[in-house]
């Protein structure tokens, strides 16, 4: 019984903080981390045309992948 | 939609911004296009641009920074989609999109970014573009169907700014990859071991107060997940070490961190699966982690060799301007033949060796001879490569093509000298060799001894892993790496920077110090030394005509006059006029004043003395002399106590220079120095280094311009001057920011004091392990002992940097 509260405890935890560490190494991995200055001011730069613009990129991605999907 | 400023109410005064660049302009200089002002066409062409394409956004967004006006003239952009700029710039995503990286410039503010990346998404084609703020270096993927990479570029362009490829496969992104990745292997390592530490504390509290063996079985699976990340993820550079080291028959530190942890680790698993004993997976989590450590510091204060090279390529011109007939044109430099006429205009930098046809100036050859008075050259007189004109104008014919002159052989030599650059092995490397060996020994040993005395595999196993592990060179591992991070702050205090770390060892080891003259010892530009005036004259008319010229003697002359008095302004001169090679003229209240040197009072008939050993500068007035000025590149401040605490270093101190003999002489004679060579051209003074090399001098050289280069690449420390030409500071190893020799006296001093520091903490370590290891081999070191001794000794080392940072204010 005791050995089980332990382990549920010990591995919930380890499972939390290792998601976390993951999504840490994907941001590093990823650049995001590489420039500082830039991070700080993207901030102001952060409304729905942004979100807009990026979506857009992916759908222009996805679309490509696509015709070239087709082409093969 | 635009300001005014108003400014006292003076109408015609009143400035308008741009409605691009917001540069203020008065009102009727702009173009005016209906309610909006713009300073140039391509201000005008770019605001419409951006507001066709609904970026005008981009004005909110920039505030209060103001942009360049941005510059008409590009060469063509079809350059950009060659087979040859594909091959080398050029890589492939893994989906097979192309991916270029591109300096982009004229970006001033976030605003630039954000206008970049909105325009470039917006083309069809273009499907990522990433632009780094902080190096203005851009990442852009693109289908190559859709779109050519010229077009991107005249997009760009066409925005207001410009954009260059980057070669990607430059030394300088392979280190910064390297970080990155020993950054990735540092966070799990960190992570594990924070989190290994508070499970091992459960486990040190139920070895004192009892535990059941279920909990404790738990206890070790979880600590048994958390540390085999770290031994086989971030401890993988220590496998890779200790294979090439074993490969070469070395060995190393990192073999000894390797099969203590490994060891350690299966021993723990057969632990943990057997159920007895105590499990040491926070010790293996712990080593890692801090040699990781010491090891990531050494990765950190690295400098790279290949971008050196490739700087230096930078500084050698293109294109040049041929001459045929009638016609100049731009070519590339590799296409110019020997007997081309070629065309150098004032500024320009010559990057082919040649006779002068046509055409008579000064040359600037300081950054390859040393010598620092501009030299005058006529027709008949050769051109140097990499020399620079001052205010000629000349036709002079290619004697070389581009690969056969100075400039480029001086590349080529360069790169020679970088591979021989000696390499002084480091004390802690050399400890650590024996160290290495005599840890396994004695682990080995003990397992024996052990297993002999006591019969039990288990207990003699566990005996001989906990020798290594206690001996385990964390505080080893530390003890450099902590003493010269010490080092390097102080120095980047003093303006003093050492580019990487191992120079802060060798230079406490240096036995001698090589000087260049030119720019090191002396301010490297000439300076007045003496004054005769041989009739009255109003010294505001002289500043204003030497304020007309950017010449060095017209400078000196300059700031003497502003010396004399400080409060002196500029008055209004008529019809100034720069004559090459000889001096100004101009008019003032209706006098003709002129000043220069011999040549320009002969030809106004004046008859001047002018035997001297300095450069003379002459004012007349009228057709009358008034005044001479004796000028001489004078030393530094402070040089010659500096070079007395050189001495008391025990340095030998020696000086370079490539200028002639009387004035090397007159400089070492004002600032103490015995050996002086004199006359030596960039190779002969590398020889000399590479000649104290062999007869077991450590070399330190001290240099400036483009002519210590080689002399640089080849000492053992190549120290720069923070004004000395780029090229020389990226080849040097220290950096002198403030130019001066009391700095290069601190660099030593500094050298000297962290390498004690290194044999300090080198010492603790040492000792603290011949305490510890006799207590590992009779057997007493559970874990918790393990974990503390560890931290302890690192805690040692650091604080014993720490204490010498506070002591070295």
């Amino acid at each position: 019984m005791d050995g089980w509260v332990v382990a549920m405890m010990l591995g919930a935890s380890l499972v939390l903080g290792g998601i976390a560490l993951i999504a840490f190494l994907w941001g590093i991995k990823n650049g995001q981390f590489d420039d500082e200055t830039k991070m700080m001011n993207q901030v102001m730069y952060d409304d729905e045309s942004e979100l807009n613009d990026a979506a857009q990129q992916d759908r222009k991605k996805e679309e490509l992948k696509k015709k070239n999907y087709k082409a093969e | 939609m635009y300001e005014k400023i108003e400014s006292a109410g003076n109408l015609s005064m009143s400035k308008i911004k741009c409605d691009h660049c917001h540069l203020e302009f008065s009102d009727a200089v702009m173009i005016h296009d209906g309610d909006y002002r713009f300073c140039c066409k391509g201000c005008q062409g770019i605001f419409h641009l951006l507001r066709d394409e609904g970026l005008e956004s981009f004005y909110s967004k920039m505030g209060e920074t103001t942009l360049a006006p941005p510059t008409e003239q590009f060469e063509s952009s079809t350059n950009f989609d060659t087979p040859a700029f594909a091959e080398r710039f050029i890589t492939k995503s893994p989906e097979g999109w192309n991916q270029v990286s591109l300096v982009i410039e004229g970006i001033h503010c976030a605003a630039c970014v954000w206008l970049n990346e909105k325009a470039l998404h917006k083309m069809p084609g273009v499907l990522e573009a990433h632009i780094n703020y902080t190096n203005n270096k851009a990442r852009i993927t693109w289908d190559s169907e859709t779109l050519k990479l010229s077009a991107i570029i005249d997009m760009i362009r066409a925005i207001g700014y410009n954009a260059f490829p980057y070669d990607t496969s430059l030394q300088e992104v392979r280190v910064n990859k390297e970080r990155k990745d020993y950054y990735l292997r540092m966070a799990v390592a960190t992570f594990a071991v924070m989190n290994i530490m508070w499970v091992a504390v459960a486990q040190y509290a139920g070895y004192f107060t009892g535990i059941t063996q279920e909990i404790k079985t738990i206890l070790n699976i979880a600590e048994w997940v958390l540390a085999t990340p770290v031994l086989f993820y971030s401890g993988w550079v220590f496998y890779r070490g200790a294979y090439y080291g074993l490969k070469n028959k070395a060995v190393t530190m990192d073999l000894l961190v390797v099969t203590g942890s490994s060891l350690a680790y299966f021993y723990s698993i057969y632990i943990t699966v057997f159920e007895k004993g105590e499990a040491y997976f926070d010790s293996v989590a712990m080593i890692i982690t801090f040699v990781l450590f010491g090891k990531f510091l050494e990765v950190l204060s690295r400098k790279s060799a290949a971008d050196t090279l490739d700087m230096m390529s930078k500084h050698i011109p293109s294109e040049v301007s041929i001459v045929e007939g009638e016609i100049t044109r731009e070519v590339n430099v590799n296409e110019v033949k020997v007997g081309d006429i070629l065309r150098i205009r004032s500024g320009e930098r010559a990057a082919i060796d040649g006779e002068v046809i046509s055409g008579e100036g000064s040359f600037d050859e300081s950054n390859l001879t040393g010598e620092s008075e501009p030299i005058f050259k006529r027709k008949g007189e050769s051109i140097i490569s990499g020399t620079t004109s001052i205010d000629a104008l000349i036709h002079y014919k290619a004697t070389k093509d581009f690969a056969n002159s100075t400039l480029s052989h001086l590349v080529n030599l360069l790169e020679n000298a970088m591979a021989k650059k000696p390499n002084i092995e480091q004390l802690a490397n050399r400890l650590s060799q024996h160290f290495s060996s005599t840890i396994l020994f004695l682990s080995i040993a003990t397992f024996w001894v052990w297993y002999f005395g006591q019969g039990s595999f288990d207990r003699a196993l566990m005996v001989g892993i906990s020798v290594i592990i206690i001996a385990c060179p964390c505080a080893l591992a530390l003890a450099t790496p902590v003493a010269t991070l010490v080092g390097l702050g102080l120095g980047a205090k003093r303006g003093i920077l050492f580019k990487s770390a191992a120079q802060i060892e060798t230079i406490a080891k240096a036995s001698m110090v090589v000087l260049d003259k030119t720019g090191t010892i002396t301010q490297g530009r000439p300076e007045v030394v003496e004054e005769v005036i041989h009739h009255p004259f109003e010294p505001s008319h002289l500043y204003s005509l030497v304020s007309a010229s950017k010449h060095p003697i017209s400078r000196g002359v300059m700031e003497y006059v502003e010396r004399q008095d400080e409060t002196i302004e500029q008055g209004l001169l008529q019809d100034a006029q720069e004559i090459p090679a000889r001096g100004i003229v101009a008019r003032v209240n209706e006098m003709m004043i002129a000043g220069g040197n011999a040549l320009l009072m002969k030809d106004m008939g004046i008859s001047v003395d002018s035997s001297s050993d300095k450069s003379l500068f002459y004012y007349a007035v009228n057709g009358v002399l008034v005044a001479t000025y004796h000028l001489r590149d004078l030393p530094k401040e402070g040089a010659s106590e500096s070079i007395v605490a050189l001495k008391k270093f025990g340095l030998r101190v020696v000086m370079l220079t490539g200028d002639h003999e009387a004035a090397a002489s007159r400089v070492a004679r004002d600032v103490g120095i015995d050996e002086v060579h004199a006359h030596l051209n960039p190779e002969e003074k590398a020889e000399f280094i590479a000649q104290a090399h062999n007869e077991g001098y450590v070399v330190v050289m001290a240099g400036d311009g483009v002519n210590d280069l080689l002399a640089l690449a080849r000492a053992d420390i190549g120290i720069a001057m923070g004004n000395g030409s780029d090229i020389a500071i990226e080849v040097s190893d220290v950096v002198l920011l403030n130019d001066s020799l009391v700095s290069l006296v601190e660099a030593f001093a500094i050298g000297r004091r962290t390498y004690e520091l290194i044999k300090q903490n080198l010492g603790i370590s040492l000792v603290y392990n011949s305490i510890t290891i006799p207590l590992a081999m009779m057997g007493y070191v559970i874990p918790l002992i393990a974990a503390i001794s560890m931290s302890i000794s690192s805690l040692l080392v650091v604080g014993n940097s720490m204490r010498s940072r506070l002591m070295y204010k």
